[in-house]
């Protein structure tokens, strides 16, 4: 009967429609990636220049994370970032941060060396307290420009 | 007088710089055929348009039941509307749908009503007009007398009190037309609904209406019965009446009533005082019952078919005839008096029993195409008239003398 | 023979008639099309706020099944063919552009962002409103000039609640599922000229369509599907419904006028509520 076809061509397309909806938003939005299977862990910087929210965290040149949020912290003059890291990657506590760029131009990310000459792990909440800010390209070739670095 | 159902007081109604209704008084009481006639595009369906709504007056009121249906409450007014159907001149079918649904459509929109019942009231509709063959067509597959009968069946599914027809017969054939204003007469019988109708087939609606209303230069210029406006002289008429009468009857090819009249004083002034003439009353009996068994387009090619027969026997002795109603004819036969002319109806009558109601009999067969039949008879009665005598009396007179002059008689069933 | 130009309206010419001079008349022209624009505004929102209102009464879910099947379901095929071609444009093009820098690896973050934040949205509705939009003007009017719409009022079914409710409901929901589609299959296009035909490297395509593509942008696509969703249908919808009310003309010409004026007047209030829209998002 036409109209029986037609309903569910409408309940085809709907579910079509949900699913690419669905897919998108999980997929490339990243929601729920992190969810339940995640922890916290906090640094400082002086700089978090081209870090964003969702920056991807690297370690060993493997995702394990995405920053969450940045805040300044004005008391001690530097940029507070709190990372998400997927639970199960062992971080300890003399890890070393560094925001590092992909590529010549590319997006920024934080690279972790996770450390282990101690046997302190950090835990939910703790502190990455050796960073490293992102090197200014645009500094770095001024130097060359006009001189100052010794050849 | 009772109270009408519909009234309208000092009603007018401008588009831009014409005025279309002018001070319009007029009354339409219950449970009858109220018709209203003019010249086209004189505003009519304006007027109508009025009654339900879809416009409303500049001044003036409409009253429904003495109350003015500008003050009334939400409700009420809902309560109004919900028993008023209206029939379009195009019919306004929605064309993407078919008949069933287009029938169906108000019920299904407006009342919460279950499915099966739905489709019974539907499908009675759809029987009572004949369009059976065709519930799952859509309306562009359809003739136009067909597409008619949709939108009369969609206007009566709601069961509704007051129905207007904005002119329902427009475009039809002569039976048709006919047919269509047999069975709006017949429903607003059985059914009981103030029937408004908007037409200007005259005097085929004479046949079928109550009461008249002439809407003239947007002003009602008579309200009243039929015969009144036989009466009523105005310019009105002459423009109206005439140019729509024409000198033929349309469905039988008979003279009009107007004509007949002009013509019947025309050869009774040439007479002398004491010569007589015959006329005869010819009448089809229980046209109701055979419109119900092989519905009303057939019944109207019998009545068409007995009217061009009686012209034909009876011209031919210098008689002439038009219809007097739905189901009677009158005969004149100015050169015979009672004696020649009850010779002539003997003759007239063994050769309509041998064959002309036989003939009838098959077209009626042919055009109701279902396998039903009925049996139907007619009837003659003969009266002697005097120059200066009134018609009617002659006419009642011969009415009284009516017997039996023909039967049909259907085969009999295997 | 004197000229009592003080027994004249303040306004009218002496010699043509017409009030005004040359001077005035084109600025009276220009006033009285505000205004009717104006006026026109008014009652398109208007008749948007009462047909979504009766959205919600009963008896409108087979009426907005009916509607999703004929704006959304059919419309299916067409998208993915723009979506597809035009991801596939985008591909050839941005390649060609990156290659120069060296940079062809972004590839997947413009196919993607583009057509996410802009391309998407965009073009779904542009092509709905071919489609779709200009089937709705032309039946509307259609209807309207048959008597149809009449015919409801007698009946006491509101032509509002009947006729333009469940279109509006039906684009609501269908115009961001077809975007979505839209999004994917052009993302899809690009993988397909890049990655297939120009040799970037499909896994590179895949990470920075994933990287760079955030929840805002979706959302923001989503946001302005809804937006084209509803301008769309009452623009298409309101020149229907009143295509008696023209004055350059009646009858069939005047629902084909209707139906040409609804679809270009959707193309330009699409493009300019996406600015609008996008200059309040980002």
């Amino acid at each position: 009967m036409k109209k029986y076809a037609m309903e569910t061509a409408v309940g085809i397309f709907v579910v079509i429609g949900l699913f690419c909806v669905g897919y998108m938003t999980v997929k490339l939005g990243n929601v729920g990636l992190l969810g339940d299977d995640s922890y916290s862990l906090f640094a400082r910087f002086t700089s978090v220049s081209g870090l964003r929210t969702g920056s991807s965290i690297q370690m060993l040149g493997i995702e394990i994370g995405r920053v969450d949020k940045l805040t300044m912290d004005q008391e001690n003059q530097m940029a507070l970032v709190e990372f998400r890291i997927n639970k199960g990657i062992k971080i300890y506590d003399d890890a070393i941060a560094s925001i590092k760029t992909e590529g010549l131009i590319g997006d920024r990310y934080v690279s972790i060396d996770p450390g282990g000459g101690t046997d302190e792990l950090l835990q939910s909440g703790g502190t990455i307290t050796e960073t490293e800010s992102p090197t200014d390209i645009q500094e770095l070739i001024s130097k060359y420009a006009f001189g100052d670095v010794e050849k | 007088m009772e109270t009408p159902l519909i009234e309208f007081k000092n009603v007018t109604k401008r588009f831009g710089p014409r005025t279309i209704l002018d001070q319009v008084n007029l009354r339409i009481y219950e449970g009858q055929v109220s018709t209203i006639i003019g010249k086209s595009g004189t505003g009519k369906s304006v007027l109508l348009k009025h009654i339900i709504g879809l416009l409303s007056p500049d001044e003036g009121s409409v009253l429904f039941r003495g109350n003015p249906i500008a003050s009334l409450k939400k409700s009420e007014w809902d309560a109004y509307r919900v028993q008023i159907s209206y029939m379009f001149q195009n019919n306004a079918l929605f064309d993407s749908m078919t008949v069933h649904d287009n029938v169906a459509l108000p019920l299904r929109q407006t009342m919460n009503l279950s499915k099966s019942e739905i489709e019974r009231r539907v499908m009675a509709r759809i029987e009572q007009t004949e369009l059976a063959e065709v519930v799952y067509k859509y309306p562009s597959e359809l003739s136009g007398g067909m597409q008619k009968r949709v939108a009369l069946s969609r206007a009566l599914v709601t069961d509704p009190t007051i129905v207007l027809f904005d002119e329902p017969t427009t475009g039809q054939d002569p039976i048709r037309k006919n047919a269509i204003l047999a069975m709006i007469a017949e429903y607003q019988r059985k059914l009981g609904f103030t029937a408004i109708l908007i037409s200007h087939e005259i005097p085929d609606v004479f046949f079928i209406s109550n009461r008249i209303l002439a809407l003239y230069d947007g002003k009602i210029v008579f309200q009243g019965t039929p015969e009144e406006l036989d009466e009523f002289e105005h310019p009105f008429k002459d423009e109206v009446i005439q140019s729509l009468e024409g000198f033929q009857e349309e469905l039988t090819g008979l003279y009009s009533q107007r004509h007949f009249k002009v013509r019947y004083q025309a050869d009774l002034s040439r007479k002398r005082r004491d010569e007589t003439y015959a006329i005869a009353l010819f009448t089809l009996e229980e046209l109701e019952a055979i419109s119900n068994v092989l519905g009303h387009t057939a019944a109207q090619e019998i009545i068409r078919a007995m009217g061009a027969y009686i012209d034909k026997h009876f011209g031919a002795v210098g008689g002439f005839s038009t219809r007097h109603s739905i189901n009677e004819f009158v005969t004149v036969l100015p050169y015979s008096d009672l004696d020649e002319a009850g010779r002539i109806l003997e003759d007239f009558a063994k050769d309509f029993q041998d064959r002309g109601i036989r003939d009838i009999g098959s077209v009626a067969q042919k055009e109701a195409n279902s396998a039903e039949c009925i049996d139907f008879t007619i009837l003659a009665g003969l009266a002697q008239g005097k120059p200066f005598v009134e018609m009617e009396s002659i006419i009642e007179f011969a009415k009284f003398r009516q017997q039996e002059i023909a039967r049909f008689q259907c085969e009999l069933r295997r | 023979m004197t000229t009592n130009s003080h027994d004249q309206d303040p306004g009218e010419n002496e010699v043509t008639g017409r009030p005004g001079t040359f001077l005035t008349r084109p600025f009276a022209v220009f006033g009285r099309k505000v205004i009717s624009w104006v006026d026109h505004m008014g009652a398109a929102a208007i008749f948007l706020g009462k047909a979504c209102v009766m959205i919600f009464r009963p008896k409108q879910i087979p009426g907005i099944i009916q509607q999703i099947y004929y704006i959304g379901a059919k419309s299916i095929t067409i998208i993915m063919l723009v979506g597809f071609f035009t991801g596939m444009v985008l591909g050839l093009q941005s390649y060609h552009a990156l290659v120069k820098f060296g940079a062809q690896g972004a590839l997947g973050t413009l196919v993607a962002l583009s057509l996410v934040r802009e391309l998407g949205p965009v073009l779904t509705a542009i092509m709905i409103t071919a489609r779709a939009g200009s089937a709705m003007t032309a039946e509307i009017g259609i209807q309207r000039i048959s008597e149809q719409i009449d015919a409801l009022d007698t009946m006491r079914i509101d032509p509002l609640k009947f006729l333009i409710s469940p279109r509006i409901a039906a684009s609501i929901i269908s115009f961001p599922l077809l975007t979505a589609l839209f999004d994917l299959i052009g993302i899809l296009g690009g993988f397909l000229s890049g990655v297939v035909l120009l040799g970037v490297n499909a896994g590179t395509y895949f990470h920075r369509v994933q990287s760079s593509v955030e929840m805002k942008d979706i959302t923001d696509g989503f946001i302005k599907a809804l937006v084209f969703a509803v301008i769309v249908t009452t623009v298409c919808c309101y020149q229907g419904y009143f295509t008696h009310m023209r004055t350059d003309s009646y009858g069939a010409k005047g629902v084909s006028l209707s139906t040409t004026s609804a679809v270009v007047l959707s193309c330009v209030l699409i493009l300019v509520a996406d600015y609008v829209v996008t200059s309040f998002l980002i």
